[in-house]
């Protein structure tokens, strides 16, 4: 679509407010041969029901359940259709109704999407959003094919058999374009793995430097290895509920706003656009871009106009006007550091062209206006993909609850996952923390959610 | 009913691992019957050394450049397009590119390799390839090759040359 129709900018509006309560995970690793993929999701469940101070009792909880949510990404990774139907099982909750959720790295956040509009709708006043990933079946590999399946199979998969090998020319690109250093990416990872070093979950937690991240091994030129996420298993779940139903459970609710977006699966099918402008946008920022001059085009390959969208409709949904400010802090979609940085503008963090300003002005670090990623993101804590978006989230609600500390300081929650928690451990928890978002995102920017989560 | 038991005709499977948990090995091959639907005349062209392209013919239709990859239908308005063959040589320009170093499972092409997006005069979209030798660099122009001798029936027929004489061994 390069053209909108009268109803195609429509703001969603829930039917009856939408809140968050609770959540779950699991420790996310490269392998995990202890655990059957059900039991990881049993654990999360656990984790979202008994942990989380909420008032009733688990089992009076799962009582009010009236639906359910699953994302997973691929079923080619565990050779196994249908496993919603075995996790629902499994957590005992045959028979309420449930669907399957597949929209690639975007899963988690659609899944938390799909569990939102039952509830706005009134088909649930309690939904559970799960996800999850299993993707140490097969080598690496053999995984990084089956990813690329996730590129267009006749014209862009054989191109290469691994992802990395589509968000590299895009981070050539956007250096060309809008002086990128190597260095502002390499700072990306080097953060968000650093993060990690503070979540007993995490998988690839590191104290790695600029340096060392920019002389490990190139896995698509400029892309190196520390810039990539790796296969993860494990799971991720959220309580979602009416107005009425979040005050019976939780004396902490969070009020959700989200909203998603598509663009092609092929980068090479993007055509040029006018930009969709955010609330603090106005056109005189975008001149350059209005017209296809110069081999100028939006998005190009710099941009995703799937995560600009879904920001053009969560925050007129949720009423924020200018998004540094207004939020306290973001969980981004870091799979490859330049991912990372691209949505940067997307989601008007910065205006199109100065992203990597987020980085190098201090705002994306803990301490600065508003970090990203404390949680270790995709590059640090884990990628099990249908349950990223959920975990994101999940660490955004725990931080506006005041639960950071709660849910990572704990030496048995280390323990439970097999590490021993460091005695430098500090806690990230964003002092009055009342409004996130979290960026959910699929593809080269083939899905992506935004979610806005408010203390209520 | 019949007094014959029941014989095991597959394969026991192997136990990789033991501690923690019980580990298996799990066979997988299969072989998958893809068309390439209305589009196998771009793949067929491929084979000859032609390339071709589609066009939206709709007169109310908005987009009037070519498509490529190819599509049997309009996306815009939804309506069935037409074929175009791009004029020989057919020479565009390199947008952007990756070396590729450490490719997925399956890879057809040796490593490492310079896979390109190719901008095209006249098309709507920057298709993606490779580079059969050469160096590349954003801007560069570049001509469209052919796997016609042995061709491998799939977008690995398509190749891109460099156009510019070398500067520098």
């Amino acid at each position: 679509m390069i053209k909108f129709g009268k109803g195609n900018l429509r703001i969603p509006k829930w039917e009856r407010p939408v809140y968050a309560v609770a959540g779950g995970l699991t420790g996310y690793r490269k392998r995990f041969p202890e655990y059957k993929l059900e039991e990881l999701c049993m654990i999360a469940f656990r984790q979202m029901l008994e942990d989380n101070d909420l008032k009733l009792d688990p089992l009076e909880i799962k009582g009010l359940l009236n639906y359910a949510a699953y994302g997973a990404f691929a079923d080619h990774f565990q050779d196994q259709l249908l496993c919603e139907a075995k996790v629902h099982d499994y957590l005992g909750l045959d028979p309420l109704f449930n669907t399957g959720i597949k929209t690639g790295g975007a899963t988690g956040g659609s899944t938390v999407l799909n569990a939102a509009m039952a509830i706005a709708s009134g088909y649930a006043d309690v939904a559970l959003a799960m996800g999850w990933e299993r993707m140490d079946e097969v080598d690496t590999k053999t995984g990084n094919f089956y990813i690329a399946t996730a590129a267009c199979k006749d014209f862009e998969t054989r191109l290469a058999r691994i992802y990395a090998s589509y968000y590299a020319p895009m981070a050539r690109r956007f250096a060309w374009k809008y002086n990128l250093s190597e260095e502002t990416r390499a700072k990306v990872a080097v953060k968000n793995r650093l993060y990690a070093c503070y979540s007993p979950y995490a998988q690839q937690a590191g104290r790695h430097t600029v340096e060392e991240v920019l002389a490990g091994k190139i896995i698509c030129d400029p892309l190196r290895v520390l810039e990539c996420c790796c296969m993860s298993v494990g799971a991720a779940c959220m309580l979602l509920c009416s107005e009425e139903m979040a005050y019976k459970l939780t004396d902490n609710p969070c009020q959700l706003f989200m909203a998603g977006g598509t663009h092609t699966l092929r980068v090479a099918d993007r055509r040029h656009m006018e930009i969709p402008l955010l609330p603090h946008e106005t056109p005189e920022m975008y001149r350059d871009f209005s017209r296809e001059a110069g081999g100028d085009r939006w998005p190009g390959f710099e941009s995703f106009l799937a995560a600009r969208f879904a920001a053009y409709l969560v925050y007129r949904m949720a009423g924020i006007e200018n998004p540094l400010k207004e939020l306290d802090l973001v969980e981004l979609h870091d799979a490859f550091t330049i991912s990372d940085i691209q949505t940067y503008g997307d989601i008007g963090l910065r205006p199109y062209g100065q992203e990597p300003d987020y980085i190098e002005s201090g705002d994306a670090y803990f301490g600065g206006k508003c970090p990203a990623n404390l949680s270790g993101g995709l590059l640090g804590t884990m990628h099990a993909v249908g349950a990223t978006g959920i975990f994101q989230g999940v660490e955004c609600l725990w931080q506006i609850q005041k639960k950071y500390d709660k849910f990572h300081s704990n030496p048995n929650i280390w323990k439970r996952w097999g590490k021993k928690k460091p005695a430098d451990w500090k806690s990230l928890q964003v002092p009055n923390a009342r409004q996130t978002a979290w960026v959910s995102h699929a593809g080269v920017g083939s899905h992506v959610t935004m979610g806005v989560l408010r203390r209520a | 009913m019949k007094k014959e038991k029941v014989k095991l005709i597959g394969k026991p499977l192997k136990v990789e691992l033991e501690d923690p948990a019980m580990v298996i090995e799990w066979p997988r091959t299969l072989v998958h019957h893809h068309t390439y639907g209305q589009l196998s005349k771009f793949f067929e062209g491929l084979k000859q050394g032609k390339l071709f392209a589609t066009l939206c013919v709709n007169p109310d239709c908005l987009e009037k450049k070519l498509w490529l990859p190819p599509r049997a239908d309009c996306p815009d308005c939804n309506q069935p397009m037409e074929w175009r063959e791009l004029p020989q040589p057919v020479i565009g320009e390199i947008f952007t590119f990756t070396r590729v170093e450490y490719p997925g499972e399956g890879i057809e092409l040796s490593t490492p390799y310079w896979q390109i997006d190719v901008k095209i005069p006249g098309l709507c979209t920057i298709p993606k390839g490779y580079l059969l030798y050469g160096e590349p660099h954003i801007g560069m122009k570049v001509k469209a090759g052919f796997r016609t001798k042995k061709p491998t029936n799939t977008i690995l027929d398509l190749y891109w040359i460099p156009l510019e004489k070398k500067l520098k061994k």
